[in-house]
């Protein structure tokens, strides 16, 4: 609570550049967050992130300044979310490597579709965006997002529903069995889940004044969200704000100096802890604790 | 619309589909035989590109020679990232999804590697190499002798592969272990020595299409992702795991495409692809052979 | 209680069941038995929504359930087990019975009630002690104790037991046999059962049903059954002895 409103007056301390950093960093959180409440949660790995989070960005670039800001942004959220329930129909029917190649194939059918659409209309494919909100009102609504994000990836693990969510995860058929509603679940976490890059993405195109397809549905987004939701231990709630802080962190003190440099390390880095730590950063702890809850109960018995 | 445009046009089809034919094989191989997707496949085929142009340039060695290197070089390559990274993993990791999430990272690793390492020696910017480019003329189409040779050259492979996994023992050997692991291991498959072989393989073909993509589209250290998605199309349409579908899906790819950018525009040609993958995953998810491994 | 109306099923050419036609009655264990690849698991599979019969109706409690989903079928209570258990590994033993109570026939909301009804049933199949265990630490045994207790915090009227007694040691069988009558008499759930075990069969089931190439050939008590001429020559070489 007090680090919430710590960071919430963080603009009156510090100067425009941490201010920034910090915005990212919530980005960088709210869509991790986000992302774990379906594919953490389930299992089913979703390389679409991108596309929800460039939807937004659409949206906003496309009503800006016509609707008030907080409308925006919510609007963007929803539309998200909407797209999810239609395209939900589609992409549960398959499972495994088929549902990460459809998420990835989406999000670029959704590029194109875009860029034909912008050339079509306006001869040109980038965007600017006049009179955007400053960086302090951009800055207070992304806290804000990835505060929601975390409550609902909290709310969303430690329910009935989620208890579902991990019955499946763990094998769908027989979750199935029990009378997990599979399909309904996983479309739901789906809708929930895609709520957030929206509004993310409505966020971004202001604090960028100026969008083009390429930047808005950039796959980046979608691969760095599963590296730090990995960090984070896939379905931890805590781990994905450690994950995305960690990564963000240390991409923002060597990305503007050294790209490459950064990206090769970055490479290496997941690599050599896919190696040699498979369930990421978090999870050696978590797992010393079962097994000291287990050796208890047997003492117990 | 007159015969020669139509059979320029399935010329144009039949080049780009063996070429996409050459880098989905090779993506399907690992999968079919491990259940790893490769998603830094299409950066294999950018560094055959650079390493092809820079022959090329540098010491005037035609793409037609240097594809030999190119292609030891990548298998090279292929073998050491097995051995260091996926039989280490491999033989950890005991849930399917977790091994699933966890090749996904790491291959994307790798494909962040290879794009900055590229990027950090040989700039951003685009290059290409002009070779062959005199007009030859084949029932009275135009076509560059430079496509023809790509054309010939992926055939050939790919004849060359269909009898590999027909006729041999280690065809036999891979496609049994693709259909069904435990018991392909029961009648004495070794599993190691073929999954060293489709990394080998898998990349090899990937470099060789680099090389050949070379000679006439030009090289970025960012022309990889497309042709992964492409890819990944590809052995869709085949059937993921089905390594001789994508074969024949490539072909048929690249000339659904053909066909449809001449009736539209070149803009298009994604948005085709993609309908026709979101079409087919959805309705016939085992590839259009209905003959895929899950 | 439950119906099997000339239920067909074949999978691209091949046919796995042909006019099956069966009843349990309420209160009774029935028995289901047969080679393997007789079609017992499939049958099951149809009856518990995971495959669409290609032919024919199946009816619980009176009610056409034919092509429903298996949660909704589920939910009324008709529960299933399956062949090769299927506990959730990562997931405490506890935590998986609380998913049956949670999401089965009663659906609770109350996430402590559902654990505690979910220890009870622990406590009554023998698996009290272990609650705390992941299930992927299970010995065979204790990973079908637990399949069952699962099914059992689904709340089923009807219970389909697929060879919950394969693998398992003399006294272990013993014990699970004990279990299954237990369920039957103690919690008034009819039990559906495919067993290879033939002592169990005939020790528990008040009729079996014998299929042979996915075609029922006899049904009856286990004596008429191991009496019968066709079933003798369908298991040739295999023991029948009782």
């Amino acid at each position: 609570m007090l680090g919430v409103v710590i960071l919430a007056l963080m603009p009156r301390w510090t100067s425009d550049y941490h201010v920034s950093v910090l915005l990212d960093v919530l980005m960088w959180v709210a869509l991790t967050e986000s992302w774990i409440i379906l594919s953490g949660y389930t299992g089913y790995i979703s390389l679409g992130h991108a596309a929800f989070f460039g939807l937004g960005s659409y949206f906003m670039a496309l009503t800006w300044p016509k609707l008030p800001f907080l409308l925006g942004i919510l609007l963007a959220g929803t539309l998200s979310s909407l797209f999810a329930l239609i395209i939900g129909l589609m992409v549960f029917r398959v499972r495994g490597p088929y549902f990460v190649i459809l998420t990835l194939g989406l999000t670029e059918f959704i590029l194109h579709v875009v860029i034909n659409l912008e050339i079509k209309l306006g001869g040109t494919v980038g965007r600017i965006l006049m009179g955007a909100p400053d960086l302090v009102t951009l800055y207070h609504a992304m806290l804000a997002v990835a505060i929601a994000a975390v409550i609902v990836a909290y709310l969303v693990k430690n329910s009935r529903f989620g208890a579902g969510l991990f019955s499946l995860k763990e094998d769908e058929e027989a979750a199935n069995a029990l009378g997990v509603n599979t399909t309904l679940q996983k479309w739901v976490a789906y809708v929930i889940s895609a709520f957030f890059p929206g509004v993310v993405g409505a966020i971004m195109a202001l604090r960028h004044s100026y969008i083009d397809p390429y930047n808005a549905f950039d796959p980046m987004v979608s691969f760095q969200v599963i590296v730090m939701a990995f960090l984070g231990g896939m379905e931890e709630v805590e781990g994905a704000i450690g994950g995305a802080v960690l990564l963000t962190l240390v991409s923002e003190a060597l990305w503007a100096r050294y790209p490459y440099y950064y990206m090769i390390m970055i490479g290496v880095i997941m690599i050599v802890t896919v190696k040699f730590m498979p369930l990421g950063l978090v999870a050696p702890f978590k797992g010393r604790l079962l097994a000291r809850l287990a050796d208890g109960s047997r003492n117990g018995a | 619309m007159d015969w020669t445009r139509i059979l320029q046009i399935l010329f144009t089809g039949l080049i780009i589909g063996g070429i996409y034919a050459l880098i989905a094989v090779g993506l399907n191989m690992i999968y079919g035989t491990m259940r790893l997707l490769n998603i830094a496949h299409g950066e294999i085929i950018m560094l055959g590109a650079y390493v092809t142009y820079w022959l090329y340039t540098l010491y005037g060695i035609s793409p037609l020679v240097s594809v030999v290197a190119v292609m030891g070089i990548a298998a090279l390559v292929g073998a050491v990232v097995c051995r260091w990274i996926f039989f280490p993993i491999i033989s950890t990791t005991k849930s399917v999804s977790v091994l699933e999430s966890n090749s996904l990272l790491i291959f994307y690793g790798l494909s962040i590697i290879f794009t900055n390492v590229a990027s950090l020696l040989w700039t951003t910017d685009a290059r290409g190499y002009s070779y062959l480019t005199n007009v030859v003329n084949i029932f009275g189409v135009p076509l560059m002798q430079n496509r023809l040779w790509a054309l010939g050259v992926s055939f050939a492979v790919c004849v060359f592969f269909y009898v590999l996994l027909q006729k041999t023992m280690l065809g036999k050997a891979i496609r049994a272990l693709i259909q069904d692991r435990d018991a392909s291991l029961l009648v004495g498959v070794n599993p190691d020595g073929i999954y060293y072989f489709s990394f080998a393989i898998s990349f090899a073909l990937a470099g060789l299409a680099g090389c050949l993509l070379s000679m006439f589209y030009e090289i970025t250290p960012f022309m990889g992702l497309p042709y992964t998605v492409t890819a990944f199309i590809v052995i869709v349409l085949g059937g993921l795991g089905n390594v001789l579908g994508s074969l024949v899906g490539g072909i048929l790819l690249g000339l659904v495409e053909t066909v449809g950018v001449s009736l539209t525009s070149p803009g298009w040609r994604p948005i085709l692809s993609y309908s026709l993958f979101i079409l087919i995953i959805v309705l016939r998810p085992r590839g259009i052979f209905g003959k895929g491994v899950y | 209680m439950l119906e099997i109306c000339s239920v067909s099923k074949s999978f691209g050419g091949v046919q796995a069941l042909e006019l099956v036609e069966f009843a349990v009655e309420k209160g009774e264990i029935a028995g289901l038995i047969g080679a393997n690849g007789a079609g017992k698991t499939t049958l099951f599979s149809v009856i518990s929504g995971f495959h669409a019969p290609s032919v024919g109706k199946v009816r619980f409690k009176n009610q056409d359930i034919t092509g429903w989903k298996p949660h909704w079928i589920c939910r009324q209570g008709l529960v299933r087990t399956f062949q090769v258990v299927r506990p959730f590994p990562r997931m405490s033993v506890l935590r998986n019975v609380t998913i049956g109570k949670l999401y089965g026939k009663q659906r609770l909301k109350d996430e402590k009630r559902a654990e505690r009804e979910a220890y009870e049933i622990l406590e009554f199949v023998g698996l009290a002690h272990k609650a705390a265990y992941p299930a992927s630490g299970l010995t065979i045994a204790d990973r079908k104790r637990l399949e069952v207790a699962r099914s059992l915090a689904a709340g089923p009227e009807l219970l389909l037991l697929d060879e919950v007694l394969a693998g398992l040691t003399p006294a272990e069988t013993a014990e699970a046999m004990t279990l299954v009558r237990e369920i039957n008499q103690r919690l008034g759930i009819t039990i559906f059962m495919v067993e290879h075990v033939m002592k169990a069969v005939v020790g528990l089931c008040d009729r079996v049903m014998v299929l042979h190439y996915g075609c029922k050939i006899a049904e009856g008590t286990p004596r008429e059954i191991a009496a019968d001429p066709q079933v003798v020559e369908a298991y040739l070489g295999e023991d029948l002895e009782i």
